[in-house]
């Protein structure tokens, strides 16, 4: 595939955000808000991307890492009185920092054990909130961005400025990634997951590599986190078990090697829970119906996604064209 | 003397679950080689089930037949439906090692969602068949009860009935040959497909039983035993999730763990510990409590 030189690349990024800016003065508060939603959940799912598509190493709780980070930064605001732009740093630098204990045991584990002991961070971790008075129980923290600037005038909403934050954070932890996934460590990790033994032949450190991996990937889930709290809350019912299905059903429909495609399976994401909105209208509106709807629809999807097209449909496509290519 | 007594007690209860769940990870990994996280799902809807059955007729033990047959039928399904078509699906590519731990999880979300769509995401009480009363021994008051007393009973009895039919059956040893070397198996002559199958029946029934007995001594929701499967899969490490004496003992020292956590140190560390056992014994010892000496892989 044709790459982007990093200069042209950083133009391309340069003209998205403009477009997106101007998109979203043109749109309702709603849409805007979806905006807000779809870059952040786009960085959650490059975080998986890294992880998985990458180093090959999977983690079923990766909405830890997006509650470690939202708590971490909700705190430093808290009792720090830190600005804003600290309490990200501090969002990044702790959860890669939890990240960098749990990449140290999963670079020893494989597969089921790593992937169970994600699991079980994902499910004991929000026991955790109700258990220390410093985080706030049910309820939580409270975490803001702050009002807008007054020189955005009274027009200018606390939605469209969330959007602004969230755009301008996304599209620059983007472009890094991008960056450091076309760099050596994104071919050594590249070479991890293909095959391990075949990377340490070649004097690739894979242990090392991997705790790298996990520490960079749970660091951007923290970001992401950090971002989702602004926009919503940062209390346990933020952070559920289904929010880590949610991010690893959207890597796996993106096509999980493909950071281009997490934009893609954070839009698919977003709007399922509209379609099952209109689904669950034409049942009737029960209640049952109305929670539980969005969350069947992703695990199907998530499932026969596993199941026919296990690397996602930008790989089916590319086999496809490669056979072609061949007759 | 006395708390340490009902620190032992408890542990024994609280273990029993756990190996009850350990045992049901550690059978289906064994046949498929896969880690079953939909199991928590499958135990919600027998649980469900029973609890259905208990409202109505109020006889505790017809509930723990449907409960269990249910739990054997669904794990034959999914084993049938799920995971042959996945195995001959998927072979290559970057997510191919993960496909089945993925589509275990997608299918824990598939079935916690209908369960939330049939019954409700509300909590509710699934009351105990027998006293939950704290017996007293004399003059003190143990924090044991009737109930506790049952769900260890009844662990035994499994634990029983699961080694006999492992030791001392054709159809154990099958199980056992599948288990350890499935292309030796079948060129034995023993039809592995079907023993796989059967490997998620035993699974299920066992996740059943688990679900329907710790059920009365906390609440009943769609998510209500995802913390069992957790303490499950702990177990299942602890012991080394290739053997099934090792799953009983790995739930026994973790309900012991546990029970010693709550007792002397506070409910808010429970969860803490777990987790730091849970890396402590995959770094220190990889292979389990009584796992074999071969090296984890997928």
């Amino acid at each position: 595939m044709h790459k982007l030189s990093t200069k042209k690349a950083l133009i391309a990024f340069v003209i998205f955000g403009w477009i997106l800016v101007i998109v979203a003065d043109r749109v309702d508060e709603l849409r805007v808000y979806q905006g807000a939603t779809i870059a952040i959940t786009t960085l959650s799912i490059a975080s998986i991307i890294l992880l998985t598509g990458y180093s090959g190493q999977v983690s079923l709780g990766h909405g830890a890492f997006l509650a470690f980070g939202a708590y971490a930064a909700a705190l430093a605001q808290t009792y720090w009185q830190s600005p804003f732009w600290f309490t990200l740093l501090v969002a990044v630098m702790v959860s890669a920092a939890f990240g960098f204990i749990l990449g140290f045991a999963a670079g020893r584990l494989s597969g089921p054990y790593l992937a169970g002991t994600t699991l079980a961070l994902a499910v004991g971790l929000p026991t955790l909130a109700n258990q220390f008075s410093f985080l706030g129980g049910e309820t939580g923290l409270v975490y803001d961005a702050g009002l807008p600037p007054a020189r955005f005038g009274e027009e200018f909403t606390l939605y469209k400025w969330f959007f602004w934050i969230a755009v301008f954070v996304v599209l620059i932890a983007m472009f890094l990634l991008r960056n450091l996934l076309n760099s050596r460590f994104g071919r050594t990790w590249k070479s991890l997951r293909a095959n391990p033994t075949a990377a340490a032949l070649c004097g690739v450190n894979v242990a090392q590599s991997k705790v790298m991996a996990f520490t960079i990937s749970a660091g951007v889930a923290g970001l992401s986190g950090a971002l989702l709290g602004m926009i919503s809350i940062v209390a346990p019912s933020a952070f559920p078990l289904s929010l880590s299905f949610t991010i690893i059903t959207g890597a796996i429909l993106a096509g999980v090697t493909s950071l281009l495609g997490s934009m893609l399976g954070a839009v698919v994401l977003v709007v399922i829970p509209e379609i099952a909105d209109v689904i669950s209208h034409q049942l009737g509106d029960s209640e049952k119906v109305v929670t539980n709807l969005p969350g069947f629809i992703i695990s199907v999807l998530l499932i026969l996604t596993v199941l026919f097209s296990p690397n996602g449909p930008a790989e089916a496509m590319r086999k496809r064209r490669e056979q072609h290519a061949k007759h | 003397m006395r708390n340490l007594l009902g620190t032992l007690l408890i542990g024994l209860t609280l273990g029993s679950v756990y190996s009850l769940m350990a045992l049901a990870l550690v059978l289906v990994w064994r046949s498929t080689r896969v880690v079953n996280f939909a199991q928590a799902g499958q135990a919600i809807v027998t649980t469900y089930i029973a609890y259905e059955i208990v409202t109505r007729t109020g006889v505790f033990w017809l509930a723990v037949l449907f409960a269990v047959a249910a739990g054997a039928l669904i794990g034959a399904g999914v084993e049938y439906f799920l995971m042959r078509t996945l195995f001959r699906h998927v072979d290559e590519g970057p997510v191919a090692a993960l496909a089945p731990v993925i589509a275990t999880l997608g299918l824990l979300g598939v079935i916690r969602s209908i369960v939330g769509m049939i019954w409700g995401n509300d909590f509710r009480s699934f009351y105990s068949p027998v006293s939950t009363d704290n017996f007293v021994l004399a003059g003190e008051t143990i924090p044991f009860s009737r109930l506790n007393l049952l769900i260890i009973l009844a662990t035994v009895v499994v634990m029983i009935i699961f080694s006999i039919i492992f030791q001392r059956t054709d159809l154990g040893l099958s199980l056992r040959a599948a288990a350890f070397q499935p292309e030796i198996a079948r060129l034995a002559g023993i039809r592995v497909g079907p023993i796989r199958t059967l490997g998620w029946v035993f699974a299920g029934v066992a996740g059943a039983i688990a679900g329907v007995l710790v059920t009365p001594t906390t609440i009943l929701s769609p998510n209500s035993l995802d913390l069992l499967l957790v303490f499950g899969f702990v177990a299942a490490v602890i012991g080394g999730l290739e053997s099934l004496p090792g799953a009983v003992l790995g739930g026994l020292v973790l309900g012991l763990g546990v029970s010693i956590v709550l007792n002397y140190v506070g409910t808010s560390l429970v969860f803490p510990s777990i987790f730091v056992v849970l890396i402590i014994s995959l770094i220190v010892r990889p292979n389990g409590l009584l796992g074999n000496k071969k090296v984890r892989s997928a």
